[in-house]
C-alpha cells in the first residue's frame, strides 16, 4: 500500500493574504511541469500552466500584480488534476496551492449573485444531503422520462447538449444504500470501512455495491456508515474550504464511530484523494489536527486493498471467464488516483487477474479527461475540449471497453463517448472485477 | 484586433497579468515582460503575424516552452513574444531515409516518442526535453547527456523553415545531409532567436541501439569521480554518456517525486551509459568499473532494465528542478573546459562560492567536459544576487583561462554578453554582427541579446585610478 505523504505543512493564517506564498516559494522556474497541464496544452499559454498559475500567484502574494479578473480566471480555468505534482523535482503542492487561492477568492466574493446563488444551493443543499441529492436526482430521472432534457440543448446551449447525453438515472434498485456490514466471504481478515459518497449512491450506486462484494471477497467484514452524506472534496476543489473543514469533522466523527481504526477504502479517486490530505485541510485547529492527520493515513483506495497479495490471491481464485465484459478492454487512471494518491500499479494488476480478457494501453492514460469534479459543468466547453484527444485515443486504442474509478471521470467518458457516437462501454474497475466474480 | 484574426482569440494575450508569465524563462536573475504574446498555430500564421507587429514598430522574442536557462527567451524592454508552443505537429516520419519533419514547438521528447516504434529516436536529449521544444533546441543548439557521443543539435538539422523580418518565408536545407550552396544551417543552429523565427525543423534519426546499460558508479571524493572520467577517455572507452551528480545535487533528487536511487552516502556518484552489440556492451562497462575502482570507486551498478534506466536518468533531468527544495531560485552555469582540468574547475568554482557564502551543487556533462555549477538563492535579496553574479563570472574567466569556453549548450543570452569580451575581440563580434545583419537587417529578432552591450575596449577600460588585477 502507498504510505500517506505527511501533510503537516499547514495554510498560511494571515487573514490578508490571497495566496500560500510558502508554498510558491519551493517553485524554481524549471518548466518540466509545462507539458502535463490540460489547459496549456489546449492553449499553448504559459499563462495557463502550472509554472504560470504559480509565477501569478507569487506575484499577487508580492504585490507586484493585483488580483484582477483575469487572475480569477486563470485561477478557475485549471482543472486541479494535479499532473504537474507527478513531475515536479521541486515537489510543489500545486493542488493545495489551489485550494487555498480558490477559497481566498471565494471570500473576497468577485461573483455575481446568482452564480452565488446557484453555488450556495449546490454545495449547502445537495451535495451534503441525502434528500437534496434524491431531490435533484429525481428531478434528473423524471426530465428524462418526460424527454425533456432532449430539449435541454435548446435553452442551454452546451450545457444542454451535455445533459442530453448524460445516461439514465439507474432504477431505484440499483440506488439502495448499502447494508450496515457486509461479511467477509471465508476467513475474516478485518474489517473495511466504505464511503459511499454523495452521488456515488444516487448514479452509480452498483458500483458502491460491487465494491462491497469485492472487499468480502477478498476476506474484508465491509462495513458502511450510516447517516455520511458527502466528505467535503467538491468543497475545497472549489474555494468552499470552510464547509469542507465541516464535513471533514463530521466524516471522521461519523466514521470513527463505526470503527476508529480500520482502514477507510474508497471506490472514488476524487473522495480519496481528499481524504487522505484531511491532515493539512485541519492543520490549524488544534483540536483536530491530530486526530484529522490520522485519519487520513487510514484512507486508502479500493485497487490498494484489492491488489495486496492475500487479497489477490483470494479474488483470483473467485474470478471466472464472463462474456459480461467485452474485450478488449482499457484503462484510464483518475488523475487523483495516479496524481493525487500516486495509485498506479495496483489497478492494472486487478484487471490483469481478470481471466480471458485482453487489456491495451491507452495513450495518455494519466492525462485529464476533463470532468475534474464538477469543471465540466462550470465550464462545459473547456472540459469538452480537453476529452477531445482522449476520444481520439480511445479510438485509436480499439478498445470496446474503458475502466476508471470515479464518479466524475465515468460520467464524462459515458458523455463524450456518447456525443462521439462510439461503441465503447464506460464501467468502473469494481463492476469490471464484480462482473467477473463468481455468485 | 487584426492579430486575433490571425492567431485566433487564444492565440493573443495582452493583458498585464498573462504577460508577466512571460517576463522570464529558466533564468530567474533579471527579469522583464514583454508587451505582447503571440502564439501562432502554424508557419503561414506566424508570417502574417510578423507582418503586423513588424508594421506596428515591435520587436520580437521567439520562444518555445521557456525552460532557456539564459534569458535568451524574454525581452530586454518590451517587445513581442512571439511562441511556437501552439504549432506542435510532426508533420513526417521517414523511416527509410531516416528523418522527421515537425513543426518549431514539437516537444522534444514527444519526437522520440513518435518515432521509437520505428526502431529510431531523436538524439540530443536536453534535460528539460520533457518540456522544451524542438525549435527552441535549435535556438540554442541544445545538447543533454547523449551529446557526448552523438554530437548537439547542430549534428541533426537537415533543414528548417525560417520566417524573416519581412514576414517571407524560406526554407534553408533540405532532407539530405550536405545542402547544396553555402551551408547556412551553420549560422542558423545556435543562433538564439536573433535571425529570425524558425517555424518548421528537418532532423536527422538515429537507429535505436540494439543494448543498452546504465551503470551507477560512487564515489567517496568527487574528485575522484573527476578523474575517472579523464582516464575513461584516456583509454579510448567510448560510452554515449557520462554525467556526474554531486552530494547535494544527489540528496535534493533523492527527496523528489524523481527519486532514483542514487546512493544518499555517496560525495559523487557516475552515470554512464554504453550502448551497442551485447558483447561490446559487457566489455566497456566491465572495462569503465575496472577502471572507475582503480580512482576508488567504491560500488557499481549495472542495469539493462528499461524502467529502472528510465529512473535513473528522470533523477539526473531533474535535478534543477529539484534544487527548489534548496532555495527559491538557482543558477545554473554552463561552462566547457578540457575534461583533464575537470577537478580543477569544481575546485574553482568551490572557493568562488565558498569566499562568497554561496550554496554550490554540481552536475555535469563529464564526457564533454561541460559542467553545470548551480548556485542556489533567493532573488528577493539583491547582494546575493550580486554575488551570485560575480560567483558566475569568476568561473567563466577560469574557464577561459583553461582552454576551455563561455557555453556549453545554453548560449549566451543575457547572462553572458559581458562575458563574450573574454573569448572575442571588437573585431570578432562587429563579425558576427554583420553576419547577422546579413539575415536581420532591422534588428528586428531578439535584439540586445548575445553581444555585449558595450563594446568590449569600454568593457575591459578600468576607471581611473583603479589598480589593475
Amino acid at each position: 500500500m502507498t504510505e500517506a505523504a505527511p501533510h503537516a505543512r499547514p495554510f498560511p493564517t494571515d487573514a490578508a493574504s490571497l495566496v500560500d506564498h510558502a508554498r510558491s516559494l519551493d517553485c524554481i522556474h524549471c518548466g518540466l511541469c509545462l507539458t502535463t497541464c490540460p489547459t496549456y496544452q489546449l492553449t499553448g499559454s504559459e499563462t495557463s500552466s502550472p509554472r504560470g498559475r504559480i509565477h501569478l500567484m507569487r506575484a499577487v502574494a508580492e504585490e507586484r500584480e493585483e488580483p484582477t479578473v483575469e487572475f480569477a480566471e486563470e485561477m478557475d480555468f485549471c482543472l486541479v488534476c494535479r499532473h504537474c505534482e507527478s513531475v515536479c523535482p521541486a515537489g510543489v503542492e500545486f493542488g493545495a496551492m489551489m485550494e487555498f487561492t480558490r477559497g481566498k477568492l471565494e471570500e473576497t466574493g468577485t461573483r455575481g449573485p446568482l452564480a452565488r446563488l446557484v453555488r450556495w444551493i449546490g454545495f449547502r443543499r445537495i451535495l451534503p444531503s441525502r434528500a437534496g441529492l434524491k431531490l435533484a436526482v429525481g428531478g434528473l430521472a423524471l426530465a428524462q422520462r418526460l424527454g425533456l432534457t432532449r430539449l435541454a440543448p435548446l435553452v442551454a446551449g452546451l450545457r444542454g447538449e451535455v445533459t442530453a447525453a448524460l445516461p439514465p438515472v439507474p432504477p431505484r434498485r440499483e440506488r439502495r444504500p448499502l447494508p450496515a456490514v457486509t461479511p467477509a466471504r471465508g476467513a475474516s481478515r478485518g474489517r473495511a470501512l466504505v464511503l459511499e459518497g454523495c452521488v456515488m449512491p444516487e448514479l452509480f450506486g452498483r458500483v458502491n455495491h460491487a465494491e462491497a462484494r469485492l472487499l468480502a471477497a477478498a476476506g474484508f467484514e465491509t462495513m458502511s456508515v450510516p447517516k455520511h452524506v458527502c466528505c467535503g472534496a467538491l468543497h475545497a476543489h472549489n474555494g468552499e474550504l470552510e464547509q469542507a473543514r465541516e464535513l471533514a469533522r463530521s466524516t471522521i466523527e461519523r466514521f470513527d464511530a463505526v470503527d476508529d481504526s480500520c482502514p477507510v477504502v474508497l471506490d472514488s479517486a476524487g473522495c480519496g484523494a481528499h481524504m487522505r490530505e484531511y491532515g493539512r485541510l485541519l492543520a490549524n485547529d488544534p483540536a483536530w489536527a491530530a486526530r484529522a492527520e490520522a485519519f487520513g493515513r487510514r484512507v486508502v483506495d479500493m485497487s490498494e486493498v484489492l491488489a495486496a497479495p492475500e487479497s489477490l490471491e483470494r479474488l483470483a481464485s473467485r474470478l471466472r471467464e464472463t462474456t459480461s465484459l467485452r474485450g478488449p478492454i482499457t484503462w484510464d487512471a483518475p488523475c487523483h488516483l495516479c496524481h493525487g494518491q500516486q495509485v498506479r500499479s495496483q489497478p492494472l494488476a486487478l484487471l490483469d487477474a481478470l481471466p480471458g480478457v485482453e487489456r491495451v494501453a491507452l495513450e495518455g492514460a494519466e492525462s485529464c479527461c476533463g470532468s475534474a469534479g464538477i469543471y465540466s459543468v462550470l465550464r462545459p466547453s473547456d472540459s469538452l475540449e480537453v476529452l477531445e484527444p482522449k476520444l481520439e485515443a480511445l479510438r485509436r486504442s480499439g478498445a470496446r471497453t474503458l475502466v476508471t474509478a470515479n464518479p466524475g471521470c465515468h460520467q464524462q467518458w459515458q458523455v463524450g463517448v456518447r456525443r462521439a457516437g462510439l461503441d465503447v462501454e464506460v464501467v468502473h474497475l469494481a463492476e469490471a472485477l464484480d462482473r467477473a466474480l463468481e455468485g | 484586433m487584426e492579430l486575433a484574426a490571425i492567431v485566433g482569440e487564444r492565440g493573443v494575450r495582452s493583458d498585464a497579468l498573462a504577460r508577466s508569465a512571460y517576463e522570464s524563462d529558466g533564468f530567474m536573475l533579471q527579469r522583464e515582460a514583454p508587451s505582447i504574446v503571440v502564439l501562432p498555430r502554424s508557419t503561414e500564421e506566424a508570417a502574417a503575424a510578423v507582418k503586423v507587429l513588424r508594421r506596428e514598430g515591435l520587436v520580437v522574442v521567439p520562444r518555445g516552452a521557456g525552460t532557456g536557462l539564459t534569458g535568451g527567451a524574454r525581452p530586454i524592454a518590451g517587445g513581442a513574444v512571439l511562441g511556437t508552443a501552439r504549432m506542435k505537429r510532426i508533420l513526417e516520419i521517414n523511416p527509410d531515409d531516416r528523418f522527421a519533419r515537425v513543426e518549431a514547438g514539437v516537444v522534444n521528447v514527444h519526437l522520440t516518442a513518435a518515432t521509437c516504434s520505428h526502431g529510431l529516436f531523436y538524439a540530443p536529449d536536453p534535460s528539460s526535453q520533457t518540456a522544451c521544444t524542438i525549435g527552441g533546441n535549435v535556438g540554442n543548439n541544445s545538447g543533454g547527456p547523449h551529446c557526448f557521443k552523438y554530437g548537439s543539435t547542430n549534428r541533426h538539422v537537415l533543414g528548417l523553415t525560417l520566417v524573416d523580418s519581412d514576414g517571407e518565408i524560406t526554407r534553408v536545407g533540405g532532407i539530405e545531409p550536405d545542402p547544396d550552396g553555402i551551408d547556412l544551417l551553420g549560422p542558423l543552429v545556435g543562433s538564439e532567436g536573433m535571425m529570425g523565427l524558425v517555424t518548421e525543423v528537418t532532423v536527422k534519426l538515429e537507429p535505436s541501439p540494439e543494448r543498452v546499460e546504465t551503470l551507477l558508479v560512487m564515489f567517496e571524493s568527487l574528485d575522484a569521480c573527476c578523474d575517472a572520467v579523464s582516464d575513461m577517455i584516456a583509454a579510448r572507452l567510448e560510452p554515449s554518456a557520462i554525467e556526474i551528480l554531486d552530494r547535494l545535487t544527489i540528496e535534493a533528487v533523492e527527496a523528489s517525486v524523481l527519486r532514483a536511487g542514487y546512493p544518499e552516502h555517496a560525495e559523487a556518484v557516475m552515470l554512464v551509459e554504453v550502448e551497442g552489440g551485447p558483447h561490446e556492451v559487457d566489455a566497456i562497462a566491465t572495462d569503465i568499473i575496472e577502471l572507475a575502482r582503480a580512482r576508488g570507486a567504491f560500488e557499481a551498478r549495472r542495469t539493462a532494465d528499461d524502467e529502472e534506466r528510465k529512473k535513473l536518468w528522470a533523477g539526473r533531468k531533474g535535478a534543477f528542478g529539484a534544487m527548489g527544495r534548496i532555495a527559491p531560485d538557482l543558477y545554473v552555469a554552463d561552462v566547457v573546459v578540457p575534461r583533464t582540468r575537470l577537478r580543477e574547475i569544481v575546485g574553482v568554482a568551490s572557493r568562488a562560492c565558498a569566499a562568497r557564502g554561496l550554496k554550490l551543487s554540481n552536475v555535469f556533462h563529464a564526457g564533454d567536459g561541460n559542467l553545470h555549477p548551480n548556485i542556489s538563492y533567493d532573488r528577493r535579496d539583491a547582494d546575493e544576487v550580486a554575488r551570485v553574479l560575480a560567483a558566475g563570472k569568476e568561473i567563466m574567466e577560469a574557464c577561459v583561462a583553461f582552454g576551455g569556453s563561455l557555453t556549453g549548450e545554453h548560449g549566451v543570452g543575457l547572462e553572458k554578453q559581458g562575458e563574450m569580451c573574454l573569448v572575442f575581440g571588437d573585431d570578432d563580434l562587429a563579425a558576427m554582427s554583420d553576419l547577422r545583419a546579413a539575415f536581420d537587417p532591422h534588428g528586428f529578432w531578439n535584439p540586445g541579446k548575445l553581444f555585449p552591450v558595450r563594446g568590449c575596449r569600454e568593457i575591459e577600460a578600468r576607471p581611473l585610478g583603479s589598480e589593475a588585477r
